[in-house]
């Protein structure tokens, strides 16, 4: 910290991430590595894009449908994280309010109707890749085919529907 | 009485719906004496890339779209993406049609719907702020495109593809991410380029060109009563599509218009036009193999395709 | 009952029964899209609209600025720009708090979220203003205040949402959001001295440090500084698209990190697994909004709210302000990304037919979404503040907030009466 001073009563370290958790599990690990794999190619490609293009007349060929790929695939290997540690927004100023007697009876069915949502998501992900797949369909320029990415898509929403299910098997048992 | 639904994603404003779609719509209601009426959806069901699906899947009952937005899908559409066709989308569309009609509806592409439309827009040249008077200016040059075939084109005449959806081509031109675009005249003028490029390069017959459809769930056409299906076969088809290329048509004129005093215009020489031919010979060849990989022979629906395109071209000369 | 009366109770239940807010619009969207047009088209355009909208390009934006502003936090910039701001104002009263909320408008300059904004502000300047004696009241609502600019200065994920909506163009949404985040940090220093006055809070001050140590506070931040000049200047100039701009903001954030010597292996690897989290959780709520979109799009409702909407007379500031007072209740109940997530589908085509202009409205919507972060009972940023510092009650901080959210008030009257505070900027693009 520069500047030779600091503001009193503030520690010199704590901010940051500092606090943040650290990534317990081989699961959370895995999706962590897997996560910033892809967030980082996604940054490099558009880093290199740009840079070709400015600095020697050639923009980087499939740059934009390498990064509609990688969103997909960040997008859903998020799911499972954000389920396992459940990060989705409720709306809670109601349920907040609710009594132990009615919470142990309202998790439950809250987890399953969640797992249910998602069940159906992925069910219906799975039929899109093969509605694609059944045409052959792939990116404009690199050629890819794209239906790979909708059945990855489709497995890893119904882990997290398999996640959701086990926490309300969960809410149930400690009843 | 039926309600069709339309699901419609270009803006209302457009040619392409104010001056085809809304008119399809009134004219399925008129030769039904009302009985099928078409409700325009306040805003589109999904993107551009989605429209097929949603019609095949009954999520709406009409859609239109272009072809190339699912690459792989349609590889017949080809035939109507070749460079060097016609400056007169009521040629190229008509054509294309026939050639629909005759050998490449044999592909099955289109299950699942009735087709209502195949057609394509008009000419699609070279638009850029840096200046084309010759060939050999191209190369080098960054140039947005849109769809796979166009892609090729612009590489195989030495020029740098752009990627990125046709609604952000002012972005990237005013940005100078592209120097340049391939479009139609109507789209110059649509997407308010015509102060962003000053110079066009123009190639008769036009350096690429664009398939697109016109769609409705083949379920719902199967539920219509008879006299009602024929009452509507009677506009679609060679009718609408004839109705498509004049609209297109006289959206490039006004385009054409619009850029007077503005755009400066460079004819492409005869010496020019030899070396795009040899140029864009390999891209008509391949093409023509992509056709035929769908299991229809590319080589007789390209020959009649021009064959037809110079019978159209010679009755609108009459 | 209309068709869309009974799918928006539907919806208000689930979401009150605590199932999460992109399963309930996906749920309520599917259930109401197969009661019109039947289950299997349903649930084809329920793949479609998730799969299809996870592969958009400018959905990209949105990873990549979280990544920025995560990156940013690791860096441990915060509180350098505190103890510059600090610096600058220790000899006047209340200089703490205004230096919290020049701090937190620093930050929110490089950050997308309300919430980030807000936490990393609470853990640095809490502890000082504890020291000093400044009650937990002020303090507390400073910072929760502060924060809701997270999402109006630019970079912000809430325009980001907007824009993919309406389909506006993000970067002069961005560009839209300076001068009104602007008049948020003066309005709010002015409420701290409201506050002060109000409540006859006595504080301390500090001799005035010398003008050799204030300048040299202020290079520490030049950081943070460059990489939003960078970033929004990219965009204003035409240097970048807003996506190219945040893959470019990521990778300047990640230098960031790597100069300032914060560049540890676990941190990055948490840092980049919250990102992955939060694009998920965010898609999801954003796919669930569109699926929703859809039925709103097929129920007819759009034209039906018009009539409701048109309340106070069918004019467009009658319409402006019914919408509002709509906003100003629901912020009171709903968090701010289910908010917008619900009421933009229905309100834009509308706002847009009465000749709003729709950047215009996107600015207006992020400042609505401000106030209802500090709003109780649902008010988000208080929450965070009441989990980082443990001590003080809920109902201290929303008291705290009080004078905050007059000048909120203010603020808003203030765009609508002069839209070219908006409109200003982006017309100069
Ligand atoms: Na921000
Ligand atoms: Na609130």
């Amino acid at each position: 910290m520069s500047g030779g001073f600091h503001v009193p009563g503030t520690e010199p370290e704590g901010g940051g991430l500092a606090a943040a958790p650290p990534i317990a599990g081989l699961v959370k690990r895995s999706i962590a590595w897997i996560s910033a794999i892809l967030l980082c190619a996604m940054m490099l490609l558009t880093v290199v894009d740009v840079i070709g293009r400015y600095g020697f007349n050639a923009p980087l060929s499939g740059a934009t449908e390498m990064t509609e790929l990688l969103l997909s695939a960040i997008i859903f290997i998020g799911l499972p994280a954000a389920t396992l540690d459940r990060d989705h927004v409720t709306v809670d100023f109601l349920t907040d309010r609710l009594s132990g007697g009615i919470e142990r009876i309202r998790v439950p069915f809250v987890a399953l109707a969640a797992s249910g949502v998602l069940a159906v998501v992925a069910w219906r992900l799975w039929v899109i890749g093969e509605q694609i797949a059944g045409y052959g369909g792939v990116t404009v320029s690199l050629q890819i085919p794209i239906a790979p990415v909708a059945y990855l898509a489709a497995c890893l929403t119904g882990i997290s529907a398999c996640v959701m299910l086990a926490m309300a098997g969960l809410a149930l048992r400690r009843r | 009485q039926t309600v069709l639904t339309l699901s419609s994603w270009v803006p209302a404003t457009h040619p392409q719906v104010a001056n085809f779609i809304v008119p399809m719509a009134k004219d399925i209601e008129r030769v039904t004496d009302g009985r099928v009426k078409v409700n325009i959806l306040p805003a589109p069901l999904g993107p551009p890339s989605a429209a097929f699906d949603l019609a095949k899947n009954g999520v709406a009952d009409i859609t239109y779209s272009v072809q190339g937005y699912t690459p792989g899908r349609f590889k017949t559409a080809a035939i109507g993406e070749m460079p060097l066709l016609s400056d007169n989308a009521i040629a190229t569309s008509v054509a294309f049609w026939r050639v629909y009609e005759k050998y490449l509806a044999a592909a099955h592409e289109y299950d699942g719907v009735k087709v209502m439309a195949i057609y394509t827009h008009g000419p699609g040249e070279i638009f850029s702020s840096k200046p084309i008077k010759a060939y050999g200016d191209i190369a080098g040059q960054k140039i947005r495109v849109g769809g796979v075939v166009a892609h090729d084109i612009v590489k195989s005449i030495g020029a740098v593809p752009v990627e990125g959806p046709s609604s952000k081509s002012y972005e990237l031109l005013s940005q100078g991410v592209a120097d340049g675009i391939f479009f139609p005249y109507e789209s110059v003028n649509f997407f308010k380029l015509i102060d962003l490029v000053g110079n066009s390069y123009t190639v008769p017959g036009g350096l690429y060109n664009t398939a697109m459809f016109v769609v409705m769930n083949q379920k719902k056409w199967d539920s219509l009563p008879a006299e009602d299906q024929a009452a509507i076969s009677t506009i679609i088809g060679e009718p609408l599509v004839r109705k498509a290329g004049e609209m297109w048509n006289k959206a490039d004129a006004e385009g054409r218009e619009a850029m007077k005093g503005k755009v400066t215009f460079h004819d492409a020489s005869e010496a020019d036009m030899a070396t795009l031919r040899e140029k864009l010979q390999p891209i008509i060849d391949n093409q023509i193999a992509v056709v035929s990989s769908a299991g229809v022979d590319g080589e007789a629906a390209y020959v009649m395709l021009k064959e037809e395109i110079a019978k159209v071209e010679a009755e609108s000369a009459q | 009952m209309q068709h869309w009366e009974i799918g928006m109770i539907v919806l208000f239940g689930l979401l009150l029964a605590g199932l999460p807010i992109s399963l309930a619009l996906t749920a309520v969207g599917v259930l109401g899209t197969a009661m019109i047009i039947g289950w299997e088209p349903s649930l084809s355009l329920l793949g479609q609209t998730f799969f299809d909208n996870s592969r958009s390009y400018s959905l990209s934006i949105l990873p990549l600025f979280l990544m920025m502003g995560n990156f940013v936090v690791q860096s441990g910039v915060a509180r350098d720009l505190y103890e510059a701001a600090y610096a600058w104002l220790r000899h006047r009263r209340g200089g703490l708090a205004v230096a919290t909320i020049i701090a937190c408008g620093g930050f929110s300059s490089v950050c997308g979220s309300s919430l980030a904004t807000a936490s990393t502000m609470a853990k640095i300047s809490m502890p000082s203003m504890r020291r000093f004696g400044y009650p937990d009241g002020l303090s507390t609502a400073s910072i929760a205040a502060g924060g809701t600019l997270g999402i109006l200065i630019p970079p912000s994920v809430i325009l980001m949402f907007y824009g993919l909506m309406t389909q506006q163009d993000i970067g002069k949404l961005f560009i839209a959001g300076i001068l009104p985040g602007l008049i948020g940090i003066c309005l709010y220093v002015l409420a701290v001295r409201m506050s002060m006055a109000f409540g006859r809070i006595e504080l301390p001050v500090e001799p005035k440090l010398p003008l050799k140590e204030r300048i040299a506070a202020l290079k520490s931040v030049s950081g943070a500084l460059a990489l939003f000049l960078f970033v929004m200047g990219g965009i204003y100039l035409g240097v970048f698209t807003p996506t190219e701009s945040a893959g470019m903001g990521a990778a300047g954030a990640f230098l960031l990190v790597v100069i300032r010597g914060r560049m540890k292996l676990d941190e990055a690897l948490a840092t980049l697994y919250d990102t992955a989290k939060t694009t998920a959780m965010m898609n999801f709520i954003l796919f669930g909004a569109l699926t929703f979109a859809n039925y709103v799009n097929l129920s007819g409702m759009t034209t039906d709210m018009q009539a409701i909407l048109t309340g106070f007379g069918d004019h467009p500031l009658g319409v402006i302000l019914m919408i509002t007072l709509i906003y100003l209740v629901l912020g009171c109940v709903l968090e701010g990304l289910s908010m917008i997530t619900l009421t933009v589908p229905i309100f834009y085509p509308i706002v847009a037919q009465y000749g709003f202009d729709l950047v215009w409205f996107g600015i207006y919507v992020v400042i609505v979404t401000e106030v209802s972060y500090i709003t109780p009972p649902m008010g988000l940023n208080a929450f965070v503040l009441r989990s980082v510092v443990k001590d003080v009650s809920l109902s201290t901080i929303f008291r705290g907030l009080s004078m905050f959210l007059v000048v909120d008030v203010a603020r808003l009257a203030l765009i609508l009466l002069f839209p070219s505070i908006v409109l200003l900027l982006p017309s100069l693009m």
